[in-house]
């Protein structure tokens, strides 16, 4: 059963949605309006509520006895928006937009820009390649990906992996208790990141031209410097502080049984 | 009601305690418990109660354990909220030169601090705790967060009992997972502390640990 449904909206509302199951598509744009489209199962009913400030919509089964069925929205809000998505299961991939976007088990994809974003799931996979000044994202079991280009970054699995690919980062915090962190990339100048890890790896691949120090300290577990060039102060069963470069950035790595990998990208 | 001025009704404070409110009347009723310390405060009460009362294994059994908090809002409701201008409220009213003496010592203290940081040697880092003057202090303000955070997780895991059953079965699995891998790390960090109680290593990653225990905890509470 097709949906198609639009109302104006102020550029700076604030949108509200929920969908059990299924995907929702969510697309920033330069028009004061709200529009959806998408596809639902019998049994099944959309609604969408609100003001020109504030809008919520979502799917809903018609008798209120069950779950609505999966179903697939597409989505085109104002850029300047506010949004709050909630899903269960449904998977959520949005572009140029911000706000509080959550799922149980559904994975969170992003792109484009944002003036903040927080995405945040029990066990789904978080990709965030995004261009924006804050960013906030968690997950459980699920696979985590930082990529783009975000300034201020807080950022963390319980066991999944995480993936460190961002540019131009100047305040980071990662964290995972037992899924592998790694990072790819040159440290902004002036940045401070600090990586916190339990029992998984930390593993930063850097290119021969970062610049910074790096302290990494780990209670039991191996330290490697991939940098035979450098020497380290302190010892590989303590902790190590190496200096690249003109030391331009500060990276914090703490373990706490985890390996710690410094190496140095060919 | 989602102002200073005006306070939450009775039936609001309740439901806000024991989960039930409306949807539709949450979001303002927790807007302004943000801006009025009185509803917040017994509204704090009120949940400590519920939740006390819920974990008493027998509905019938003693008031005696939740009276002295029932006593508590009883002699709280007493309390008159004073007038802007009346006299006790002038006398705490911040003095403009008592601030700016506090302003200066906390300047004063802070460029010490930072002498201090800066003119320190530069020292290799030691995860095996013990290598800077540092230390106690580290110690002393990581193992306050470490309480801040393990007070917030009980109080939070109080409330994941509460709604457990109403959450769909894989988040329940998800949630257990997580909080296991979490709570293996802290038993780890706990066992190690005791052998090394002044390494301040230890301690931030228990910080740390506890901190991402809270937020799965915080999830939880958007999974129902």
């Amino acid at each position: 059963m097709p949906v198609l449904r639009a109302r104006h909206l102020a550029p700076t509302a604030n949108v509200k949605a929920f969908l059990v199951a299924g995907s929702l598509t969510i697309v920033g744009w330069d028009r004061d309006s709200i529009v959806v489209r998408g596809r639902l199962r019998p049994g099944d009913g959309f609604y969408l509520a609100g003001g020109d400030s504030a809008v919520k919509f979502g799917v809903e089964n018609r008798s209120g006895k069950r779950d609505p069925m999966p179903s697939d929205l597409a989505v085109y809000v104002p850029r300047r928006g506010r949004l709050s998505i909630k899903t269960v299961t449904a998977n959520v991939t949005a572009s140029d937009v911000s706000g509080w976007f959550y799922s149980v088990s559904g994975s969170l994809r992003f792109t484009g820009s944002a003036t903040s974003l927080e995405a945040l799931t029990m066990s789904g996979n978080v990709d965030l390649a995004v261009t924006t000044p804050w960013v906030r994202a968690r997950t459980g079991s699920g696979y985590l990906l930082l990529r783009g280009s975000p300034q201020d970054v807080d950022v963390a699995t319980v066991s999944g992996r995480l993936d460190f690919a961002a540019a131009g980062v100047l305040r980071a915090q990662v964290v995972s208790v037992s899924g592998d962190i790694h990072y790819t990339g040159t440290p902004a100048r002036g940045s401070i990141a600090d990586f916190s890890n339990h029992s998984g790896a930390v593993e930063l691949a850097l290119p021969p031209s970062a610049s910074g120090v790096f302290t990494l300290s780990s209670v039991s577990g191996p330290i490697e410097n991939g940098f035979r060039s450098v020497r380290p102060a302190g010892s590989p069963t303590q902790g190590l502080r190496i200096t690249l470069g003109r030391g331009d950035s500060q990276v914090i790595v703490r373990t706490f049984k985890g390996a710690i990998r410094l190496k140095a990208q060919q | 009601m989602n102002d200073s001025t005006t306070h939450l009704t009775e039936e609001e404070r309740q439901t806000l305690a024991d989960g039930t409110i409306a949807a539709d009347r949450e979001a303002a009723a927790r807007a302004h418990l943000l801006v009025c310390a009185e509803c917040a405060d017994d509204v704090a009460r009120l949940e400590q109660l519920t939740m006390r009362a819920r974990h008493l294994e027998d509905p019938t059994s003693d008031l005696a354990e939740l009276w002295p908090g029932i006593r508590s809002r009883i002699e709280n409701a007493k309390l008159v909220t004073l007038a802007p201008d009346s006299p006790a409220r002038r006398w705490r009213r911040p003095r403009p030169m008592l601030m700016t003496a506090g302003l200066i010592a906390v300047l004063v203290l802070a460029v010490w601090l930072g002498a201090r940081t800066r003119s320190a040697p530069d020292r290799a880092p030691s995860a095996q705790g013990g290598g800077t003057g540092d230390t106690s202090r580290s110690v002393v303000f990581v193992s306050d967060s470490v309480r801040a955070y393990e007070e917030e997780a009980k109080i939070l895991l109080d409330r994941l009992e509460l709604t457990r059953s109403g959450l769909e079965p894989g988040a329940a699995a998800a949630i257990d997972k997580d909080l296991a891998v979490i709570d293996s790390a802290i038993a780890e960090l706990q066992t190690a502390i005791a052998r090394d109680p002044r390494n301040p290593a230890l301690q931030q990653l228990l910080a740390t640990s506890y901190r991402e225990k809270v937020e799965v905890l915080k999830r939880v509470s958007n999974a129902g």
